[in-house]
């Protein structure tokens, strides 16, 4: 293994029915401390109430890989057919997050699963991965997650330096 | 022919950045936008790391419960930025312990400013006010970066950076009032900070060679001199209004340009800094060191016993090659994919 | 509010856990920028933080009793009157120490707290509900630490028995009541700290077994070390905390 572990992509849901959407990743020696150390890292704030990690070495994402000849690989029919995830990004607009998850569809691999995914929607990025690779925070953790961004000195709004700048500069006593 | 078509795909990347679209992993981009964001974000990371050292030593030493918090998860935040830019510099196939091994073997650089030492508690207040402030400006510009990860990095950072600003304007205008030791130690941290806080907008327009063709792929909006004068015509009237001084003697209003300007910077020092001779070149380097080495035991310890879980084989798909996420360019693309 | 007789002890009781908190939090806030990995200097700042915040709430409800002010009970008492026990203002020592002291301490807490959020006195069940809940991660992160240490290689293993065999002797300093505990324990205000002994041991001992570690032996000490002894450990480290504060008494920061 690798000596900064390895990457386990994470997906966040912010609201209960919220959409899961892929923040960053965390590196972890197993898809425990991934979990547990997503929170730390990717629930301080915005609001947070549900994890998911998924080992990066597990994800196929577009464009398709292609041989010499530029020609993808042909789908593996030999798999068992299981359900894939699957996530796109469809926006151009700025933003913290990358895709978001979709749905998923049955297939026999990831090459397949990626020729699926349109069916879920419209997306210039595609990622698709077995659903059996996601590891889920526990439901019991969400008032957890949602505790964690509590720390309220973390916000810039509770410094009201403009407001004390402003008083200072027109003359008045103190600062507050 | 293969040039040609090379200059039509470079045309075309060009355009999706005017577009104002994101290059995200396994986009077509050239090699030497690849290689400058390599550069560029694994730099930033670092200096995120390290930046956690001058300020670090001083949350032992924090004069009441809320600084110490405060200082703490400012710390505890600059170890997550680092973390979301190792994370994008890693999207174009650089891994983190290679870029780890760089810093600490002296080869790869982080932001000199973090070179100076912290003296004294009103140090962190300083750096807070001055030296994130200019992060902010910097970091503000490169929310709009062409390239997808490093773009959504920096928006999740200048979303975090705010309070990092405000606390230590907040402790500057408040020891500026204070007692007479407050005040005596908020200008000695201002005269300490001000220069190396300039220094971090890098050297002028005109030595600066990169900037024209980090401008055109969308990585950079303003110049270094731009920025830089934006943050002393900001900050020197603020300081001002405190009853504070910035510790230069030509500083003054220009009524002509509407502009503050002042001496020239000691680029001398500058460029030896840059070099690895400030003051804290070699200590911040072996904090690292340390901290990585201590670690070692640790990290294989977690490892072995991942290793030794059932199932943990699973987990990466192993030996399938598609698994991986594609490296980006020069793959060729599928012929039904295209660039937009 | 609260019956006068049992103003003391409580605000002395509260005096014991704010101070344990902060000591701990400040010897964890040593790692950040040191730890073994990124990831982890973020997690372990996440706990030292919380544990801030969680000695800023016991402090509070000190000074709802006694009036005194947080700051000033923090940075201007000398070591002779911190109230905290020694394992926590040991230095932070190796990884291995610092997560089987984390764990020791967690333990402890999480049935500390839980048996809290049924005391008669209000503030002090509402303040044990809210802490209950970012303890549940603390635990939970010093426990997957010590699996994968006593069981990842034989150096992490050899790490954390020799952290267990110092850190051992200490532990029962956790559960020695103050001369005013009875008091609060017969109002049902406080569970008595002596018999969560009993359910500490219960969890603690199994699961360090299961981590491969050996339990050192058992040899009772001669008397209950009581929390105004401390080591010079927790001079030097007071000496450090309050040197910015003790510089300009009137200031406020």
């Amino acid at each position: 293994m690798n000596d900064q572990w390895p990457r386990y992509e994470v997906f966040k849901q912010e609201r209960d029915g919220g959409p899961f959407r892929n923040v960053g990743s965390v590196h972890a020696p197993d898809a425990e401390m991934a979990l547990l150390n997503a929170r730390d890292v990717f629930a301080r704030r915005p609001a947070c109430r549900c994890l998911w990690v998924v080992p990066a070495a597990a994800i196929v994402a577009t464009p398709i890989v292609v041989n010499a000849a530029g020609d993808a690989e042909p789908a593996d029919a030999s798999g068992p057919l299981e359900p894939y995830a699957v996530c796109g990004k469809s926006s151009e607009r700025q933003a913290m997050t990358y895709v978001d998850y979709l749905g998923r569809v049955e297939a026999r691999s990831a090459a397949e699963a990626l020729r699926a995914a349109p069916a879920l929607g419209a997306a210039r990025i595609w990622w698709v991965f077995p659903e059996r690779v996601i590891s889920r925070s526990d439901p019991e953790d969400a008032p957890g997650l949602e505790a964690a961004t509590g720390k309220l000195f973390r916000m810039s709004n509770q410094y009201h330096t403009v407001v004390t700048m402003q008083k200072i500069r027109r003359g008045d006593e103190g600062e507050e | 022919m293969a040039d040609e078509a090379y200059k039509g795909q470079v045309a075309a990347f060009e355009a999706r950045i005017a577009r104002g679209e994101k290059i995200e992993p396994g986009d077509w981009m050239p090699d030497a936008y690849r290689k400058q964001l390599i550069r560029m974000i694994s730099q930033h990371a670092h200096s995120e790391v390290v930046g956690m050292l001058p300020e670090g030593v001083w949350i032992t030493r924090a004069p009441n419960l809320r600084r110490k918090m405060v200082l703490l998860a400012k710390v505890q935040d600059e170890a997550g930025h680092g973390q979301y830019l190792y994370h994008a510099a890693e999207t174009l196939g650089v891994g983190r312990d290679e870029m780890i091994a760089a810093l600490l073997d002296g080869r790869a650089k982080y932001a000199s400013v973090f070179n100076y030492p912290t003296l004294g508690w009103a140090d962190v207040a300083a750096i807070g006010w001055l030296v994130d402030g200019a992060a902010i400006m910097n970091q503000t510009m490169l929310a709009h970066c062409s390239y997808g990860p490093y773009s959504r990095a920096m928006v999740r950072i200048c979303a975090e950076e705010g309070f990092h600003k405000k606390q230590g304007q907040e402790m500057i205008i408040r020891y500026a009032a204070g007692t007479a030791t407050q005040r005596a130690m908020a200008q000695e941290a201002i005269d300490r900070w001000w220069w190396p806080a300039l220094m971090m907008f890098g050297p002028h327009d005109s030595a600066s060679s990169n900037t024209p063709q980090l401008v055109r792929w969308g990585i950079k909006t303003k110049t270094n001199d731009q920025l830089r004068q934006e943050f002393i015509d900001d900050m020197v009237p603020a300081l001002q209004t405190l009853g504070l001084s910035v510790p230069d003697p030509e500083m003054r209003y220009d009524a002509a340009t509407g502009h503050w300007a002042g001496r020239e910077i000691d680029w001398d020092e500058f460029w030896r800094v840059i070099q690895g001779d400030g003051p804290m070149n070699a200590s911040r380097l072996d904090a690292r060191r340390q901290a990585h080495e201590d670690g070692r035991w640790v990290r294989e310890a977690a490892a072995a016993y991942g290793e030794k879980q059932p199932g943990s084989g699973s987990a990466g798909e192993q030996g399938r090659k598609e698994s991986l996420l594609p490296p980006c360019a020069p793959a060729p693309l599928h012929p039904s994919e295209s660039t937009t | 509010m609260i019956d006068p007789t049992l103003a003391v002890p409580l605000a002395d009781r509260l005096l014991a856990m704010a101070d344990d908190e902060l000591i701990l939090a400040h010897r964890n806030s040593e790692w950040a920028g040191h730890g073994p990995i990124l990831e982890e200097d973020i997690a372990f700042a996440n706990i030292a933080l919380d544990e801030m915040g969680h000695a800023a709430i016991w402090y509070g409800l000190r000074g709802d009793i006694t009036g005194e002010d947080t700051d000033r009970l923090v940075f201007f008492r000398n070591a002779g009157q911190y109230r905290n026990v020694q394992m926590v203002e040991l230095p932070h020592g190796d990884w291995a120490f610092s997560m089987l002291r984390q764990y020791l301490f967690d333990a402890a807490e999480s049935i500390w707290l839980g048996q809290l959020a049924a005391s008669g006195y209000e503030p002090l069940a509402q303040a044990a509900a809210k802490i209950a809940t970012e303890e549940r991660y603390h635990l939970r992160h010093t426990s997957l630490w010590l699996r994968r240490l006593g069981l990842g290689t034989a150096e992490s293993h050899a790490r954390l028995q020799t952290a267990l065999d110092a850190l051992w002797p200490y532990a029962r300093q956790l559960f020695v009541p103050l001369p005013g505990d009875a008091a609060l324990v017969a109002a049902g205000i406080l569970p008595d700290p002596a018999a969560l002994a009993h359910e500490w041991h219960g969890r603690a001992r199994p699961y360090l077994t299961e981590c491969g570690l050996i339990l050192p032996d058992e040899t009772p000490p001669r008397r209950d070390i009581p929390r105004t002894e401390h080591t010079e450990h927790l001079m030097e480290l007071l000496a450090v905390m309050q040197s910015v504060a003790r510089l300009d008494p009137a200031a406020e920061w």
